[in-house]
């Protein structure tokens, strides 16, 4: 069944994300190169060791200090996080880093997926697209236990990476 | 190959494998899954989890028949809550999914093909007689 705005916002409400901004595509397929998995592949670590920019959604995640360091030296991504593209390949979308976001996998990329599959044969289809880089529903942006991952920390660590990498 | 084999070469490639559940959770979960329509679990599958509940690989994941508690992490749903989430969906009809990572789903049906799946429309793309090369691919297509 073909969703309109309100009934796709409720039904991303109803997957516990009622925050996450939502845009309406036309599903038409596009050729995909034959080295696409390859250049997915490095772009996610590209991805990720961009994310030195959004410390202050990573922090909400509560990452420990070592997950938060591989994921931003581009070495290994923590349990339970996703990279997910806005627009998928077959869709149109480009291997680049503004197509891609991470969030967490359990509940959310796996309800994003669900929210998609739902919308199977449509028309136009509404795709999940978050403002920033990271999406962590504002209900989850409690702040945590402190400990050695908080967001001050944190800004020091990615700010002593940028620096080293000639960012600044 | 045999199960030990899978999930030693799955452990010397970085996964995580949690513990096995019990005979009778995995009973439970197999008449879950049949009341619901879905696949009962092949042979494999139930020899697998006799050593392992869920195994995780980056975001690579083959679900436990009990959903896996990991700290302060959002827990490992169970093949039977995936396919509960799942039901009524055409494209599922017959099948079991099993596992996902963040680019294919993964199925099997009730005669033991396994399957990888479209993340967007659950098409299958591609099929397998091997079941271990499925799992392998699953999870291997999670690691970073």
């Amino acid at each position: 069944m073909q969703m309109n705005k309100s009934v796709a916002e409720k039904r991303i409400a109803d997957l516990g994300m009622d925050d996450l901004p939502l845009v309406q595509i036309r599903p038409e397929n596009h050729p995909i190169s034959p080295d696409w998995f390859k250049k997915y592949h490095d772009l996610v670590h590209d991805f990720a060791a961009s994310l030195t920019d959004s410390i202050q959604e990573l922090a909400f995640m509560n990452l420990p200090q070592d997950d938060f360091m591989d994921l931003i030296m581009g070495r290994r991504m923590p349990e339970n996080l996703s990279i997910r593209l806005r627009i998928p390949l077959v869709w149109g979308g480009k291997l680049e880093i503004d197509n891609m976001f991470l969030c967490m996998t359990f509940p959310h990329s796996y309800n994003m997926d669900r929210f998609i599959i739902e919308q199977s044969g449509n028309d136009a289809i509404w795709m999940p697209n978050p403002a920033k880089k990271v999406y962590l529903p504002a209900h989850m942006m409690n702040g945590g236990d402190g400990g050695n991952a908080t967001s001050d920390r944190l800004s020091q660590l990615a700010a002593q990476i940028s620096s080293s990498r000639g960012m600044e | 190959m045999n199960i030990k084999e899978f999930l030693s070469l799955m452990e010397s490639r970085g996964a995580k494998v949690f513990p096995a559940p019990s005979a009778r959770d995995i009973t439970l979960a197999n008449n879950a899954l049949q009341s619901r329509r879905c696949a009962m679990f092949p042979a494999i599958f139930t020899d697998l989890y006799k050593s392992a509940s869920a195994i995780n690989l980056g975001n690579g994941y083959i679900f436990g028949p009990i959903e896996c508690v990991r700290g302060t992490r959002f827990p490992i749903p169970s093949i039977v809550e995936i396919n509960m989430d799942m039901s009524g969906i055409d494209a599922l009809r017959g099948k079991t999914v099993f596992g996902r990572n963040d680019l294919f789903w993964f199925a099997f049906d009730a005669f033991g093909t396994f399957y990888m799946l479209d993340t967007l429309t659950l098409r299958v793309l591609r099929k397998y007689d091997d079941p271990y090369r499925a799992m392998s691919d699953c999870l291997i297509a999670g690691r970073f």
